[in-house]
């Protein structure tokens, strides 16, 4: 299935290639090389193409470091320590928060081109040619950090501890790391064409449908983002977030270079923010400098590609093993996964949502919807971070209450795509708090102490509020659509 | 032995209200099925008194609460306690605090008649605006130690002759066996409005019926016609707290004053040869309407900070005090019309934030997000979106989109916590991400 959209990535990942297999296995002399834009796409539909590829592989790499970050600061952590844990910590989570901005600004771009929203990723297992870092949900090691560091990689950077962390990262994911910004230089090339992409493409009147900065980047401009270590002097730099708004060639293109400039610089970032590839490759530095038994101390034991997947081909029995998934046999936490898996689910779909409402620009006194969905969308990264905070807690395998944690499982749902009319899109919303109380009460049943109690009852006291307001929108819209009065 | 006393609280807040019989005690308290709602007014052990006697009839827990009686509020009416420094040591050594009684009165060789009670307040509301000494409303009980009902009127030099404010009145309560303790009443005014004229405003046929009385001799004073002078730096609370009507560019007083005040009470022990002295405050305002419910920044929060300082200990910053900080956010917001505000308040004329994001509702919900986030453990992280104190004359749209926003400061200035209360966030902030119990043995 992945086919069809790797057999059009060629010009990005390709090399000139064999027209033929020789029976004994030697590639033949002929070759061919790929074509800009491939046969069968238009420059636009091209450009389309691998902008919904950004936007998965922001997605992944977003969940990636997400989780890594989950898995530091163990209880267990040597005092001394934990200061500079707290700091990868904060240094991964806001370069989580930059590849959330990221994957806006692309909705942003796919919205300027006029091309569909792409919410989607591949859970694992997955393509390697299309995930730069190979997708995996692990805890933070040496070599996943090494994966990161690679994928965040500025094109030319060698020398010794090049090649040793690009070693390490191979190692890693059993073949060659891929540079996310080999997509973006791709797309500039492309979106910057105007025999490829005309003019005539870029829909500004689209920008009232984009995320703009004043919306999603909650008006905190630079430095004053994520910087919960305020006092201390270590703390990293917390750059700016990249939310742009598209409606011309040159803010497409600005859009694309900030995004890229932050993962790793086209050539090196000019300004004083350390881009991702700097502040991964720090944290390598300092992971690579402790002993083992060290590193293990700073890590909490999370099980690998967690899943509420209980079987199925991928399944594995070592919970430390990349390359198969954890199942969660613990009851408990499973119903936790599942309750994951549905609010990262609402997450997108509030995200989602949120694109099909155009701001309303003509009122400011009254403004509809869309500011409550990304208030919603804020709202479920809350709760995704609480519901991780549960899960690296809880034993992946009751059998084993000392065994390795289970750990967010971040499951992606058959489907992100909207319903065509506005009602039936909030009945989703309604389907997942339905979805979300049912697994609450079943928590309830099974894992009802602490905080968990606590964070349970408030979440479903919140939830019903939000589902009397979702009834009342699909209720308005019914009486909009019979012709009844408003009462 | 007693090496001092003291007056317990220290500082006492009455409620205006009409009604014969005060307000019956309760606490506001969060309802365990009901984390994201108003709080629950909870009965509280009452004291009653006979007004004739001054002694404690009974004392009891009211099966509910009702703020009004016969159409009329009931009058929030603090008890003000008496306590003795006791024990062997000396201050600076163990000695301990206890409810001064007759008992511990007659060890001592003293009585309940032996102390003096002393309560002078006064309304400078006026003062304040005008500067004119002679504007001051000053009330003094004199020294009493019998348990009668002590008016406190109000004098004022610019009032007609023979008129004064009622700033209500206080009541030594006398010990009895079941209830032998030294306490001091105060019981607030009616909350009325006094008035310089009854001369309709411009656009109205009749006087302002709230007006109960003409006090002011607006011969003699100033405060009928007064409008503030803008260049006044004195002057850092808006024109709109006091009534008046707009003549030109000004805001020209229409000449009210109220029943409110604030002052000190004194109590004085002869014991042994030694005078013992004890000084609390009181102050009376309106009544509180909307009781489950509490402001992001109260006077609790400027009095812990003058006495803690502005920094936190981490063993201070725990996840029940942020929650209690974010509640009464999300209690604040509640009662806002934020979309208003947004574009009507400390703005200069332009939206403080994106238009979409202010949908009152959505505001409310977003704040209950954060009580939801905070009940699982995990580290609060919008400490960095809190208003500085140094940052409150910001007002690029960067400064005004911090928190708590669309509020206006003491000052005149963008509304910011304490500095203590952002410490609580950000110390607790920078703990562990997810704080995890101990398991259950």
């Amino acid at each position: 299935m992945r086919s069809r959209i790797t057999r059009h990535l060629w010009p990005v990942l390709g090399e000139p290639v064999p027209v033929r297999r020789q029976p004994d296995g030697a590639p033949a002399a002929e070759r061919i090389a790929p074509e800009t834009p491939p046969l069968e796409l238009s420059g636009r539909d091209y450009a389309i193409s691998l902008l919904r590829l950004a936007a998965e592989i922001e997605h992944g790499l977003m969940v990636q470091y997400l989780f890594a970050a989950y898995s530091l600061d163990p209880p267990t952590a040597p005092t001394a320590r934990r200061p500079m844990v707290r700091r990868w910590q904060e240094a991964i989570l806001g370069v989580a928060k930059e590849e959330m901005a990221h994957l806006v600004t692309v909705q942003n771009l796919l919205t300027a081109l006029g091309g569909p929203l792409q919410f989607n990723r591949e859970d694992f297992p997955h393509d390697t040619v299309l995930y730069a870092s190979g997708f995996r949900l692990r805890p933070l090691s040496l070599s996943s950090l090494a994966t990161y560091v690679v994928a965040e990689s500025p094109e030319v950077w060698e020398g010794e501890q090049a090649e040793r962390i690009k070693q390490q990262a191979a190692i890693e994911v059993g073949g060659t790391v891929n540079r996310v910004g080999r997509l973006y230089e791709e797309l500039i090339a492309v979106v910057g064409n105007p025999a490829l992409v005309p003019d005539s493409t870029f829909d500004a009147a689209s920008s009232a449908f984009q995320a703009s900065w004043d919306e999603w980047g909650r008006g905190y401009r630079r430095g004053e983002r994520g910087r919960q270590l305020a006092d201390d002097p270590d703390a990293p730099a917390v750059p700016e977030l990249v939310i742009v708004t598209v409606d011309s060639r040159a803010t497409a293109i600005a859009a694309l270079e900030q995004v890229g400039e932050q993962g790793e610089g086209f050539g090196m970032p000019q300004d004083e923010d350390e881009s991702h590839f700097e502040r991964f490759l720090t944290i390598h530095e300092e992971l690579e400098a402790l002993s083992d038994d060290e590193r293990q101390a700073l890590v909490r034991d999370v099980a690998t590609n967690p899943t509420t997947d209980l079987s199925g081909p991928d399944v594995g029995a070592d919970p430390a093993d990349t390359e198969t998934t954890s199942p969660i046999a613990n009851p408990a936490a499973r119903l936790w996964a599942h309750l994951f898996n549905v609010r990262y689910r609402k997450l997108l779909v509030s995200l989602a949502h949120a694109f099909e409402l155009a701001e309303d620009r003509t009122d400011p006194n009254s403004p509809g919807p869309r500011g409550s969905l990304i208030h919603r969308a804020f709202t479920e990264m809350y709760n995704l971070r609480s519901l991780a905070g549960l899960l690296v807690a809880l034993p992946l395998d009751h059998a084993e209450p000392d065994g390795p944690r289970a750990g967010p499982p971040f499951q992606m749902p058959h489907t992100l795509m909207l319903p065509h009319d506005e009602d039936d899109r909030w009945r989703l919303h309604r389907d997942l708090l339905d979805a979300s109380a049912t697994l609450a009460d079943r928590i309830g049943a099974v894992d009802g102490a602490g905080a968990a109690r606590d964070y349970l009852a408030a979440l479903a006291q919140a939830d019903r509020i939000e589902r009397d307001q979702v009834d009342a929108l699909t209720a308005a819209t019914a009486r909009a659509t019979a012709g009844a009065p408003t009462p | 032995m007693i090496h001092e006393l003291r007056i317990l609280p220290p500082l006492a807040i009455a409620r205006f209200g009409s009604a014969a019989t005060p307000m019956d005690n309760y606490d506001a308290v969060v309802d365990p099925a009901n984390p994201l709602g108003y709080r629950t007014l909870r009965p509280a052990e009452t004291l009653e008194v006979d007004s004739d006697s001054g002694a404690i009839t009974r004392a009891f827990v009211p099966d509910a609460l009702s703020f009004s009686e016969n159409g009329a509020l009931r009058p929030v009416a603090p008890f003000l306690e008496v306590w003795a420094l006791v024990g062997d040591e000396q201050l600076s050594g163990g000695g301990r605090l206890e409810a001064l009684t007759t008992t511990l009165l007659q060890e001592e060789g003293a009585s309940a008649d032996d102390l003096r009670w002393q309560v002078q307040v006064a309304n400078l509301k006026v003062v304040r605006r005008t500067g004119d000494a002679n504007d001051a409303v000053r009330a003094d009980s004199g020294e009493f130690s019998d348990h009668a009902r002590r008016a406190l009127v109000g004098e004022c030099e610019n009032f007609l002759p023979g008129k004064t404010i009622g700033f209500g009145h206080v009541q030594y309560i006398r010990p009895t066996a079941n209830h032998p303790e030294i306490r001091l009443r105060f019981t607030p005014a009616a909350g009325r409005v006094y008035g310089s004229n009854r001369e309709p405003f411009p656009d109205e046929q009749t006087p302002d019926p709230n007006i109960s009385d003409v006090v002011y001799d607006a011969q003699r004073g100033g405060w009928d016609g007064y409008s503030d002078d803008r260049r006044e730096p004195r002057i850092t609370a808006p024109w709109q707290i006091y009534a008046g009507r707009p003549i030109g560019d000004r805001h020209v007083s229409a000449g009210y004053l109220d029943d409110g005040c604030d002052g000190v009470l004194r109590v004085t022990l002869e014991v042994g040869g030694r005078t013992l002295r004890a000084l609390g405050r009181v102050g009376a305002g309106p009544p509180t309407y909307v009781p489950d419910a509490a402001p992001i920044r109260t006077v609790a929060d400027e009095l812990e900070q003058a006495l803690l300082g502005p920094e936190v200990e981490p063993a201070d910053a725990t996840f029940e005090r942020v929650e209690e900080i974010v509640r009464r956010a999300f209690e604040t917001v509640r009662l806002m019309n934020t979309t208003f505000w947004n574009v009507n308040g400390m703005g200069g004329g332009r939206p403080i934030m994106a238009p979409s994001l202010v949908d009152a509702i959505a505001v409310e919900n977003l704040h209950q997000s954060l009580l939801v986030a905070l009940r699982s453990g995990s580290a609060p992280w919008f400490g960095d979106v809190l208003r500085d104190h140094d940052d409150a004359a910001d007002s690029t749209d960067r400064g005004r989109r911090k928190m708590p926003a669309m509020m206006r400061g003491a000052d005149g200035r963008l509304m910011t916590l304490t500095r203590r209360q952002i410490a609580l966030i950000r110390t607790l902030a920078q703990g562990p991400l997810f704080t995890e119990e101990e398991p259950e043995p």
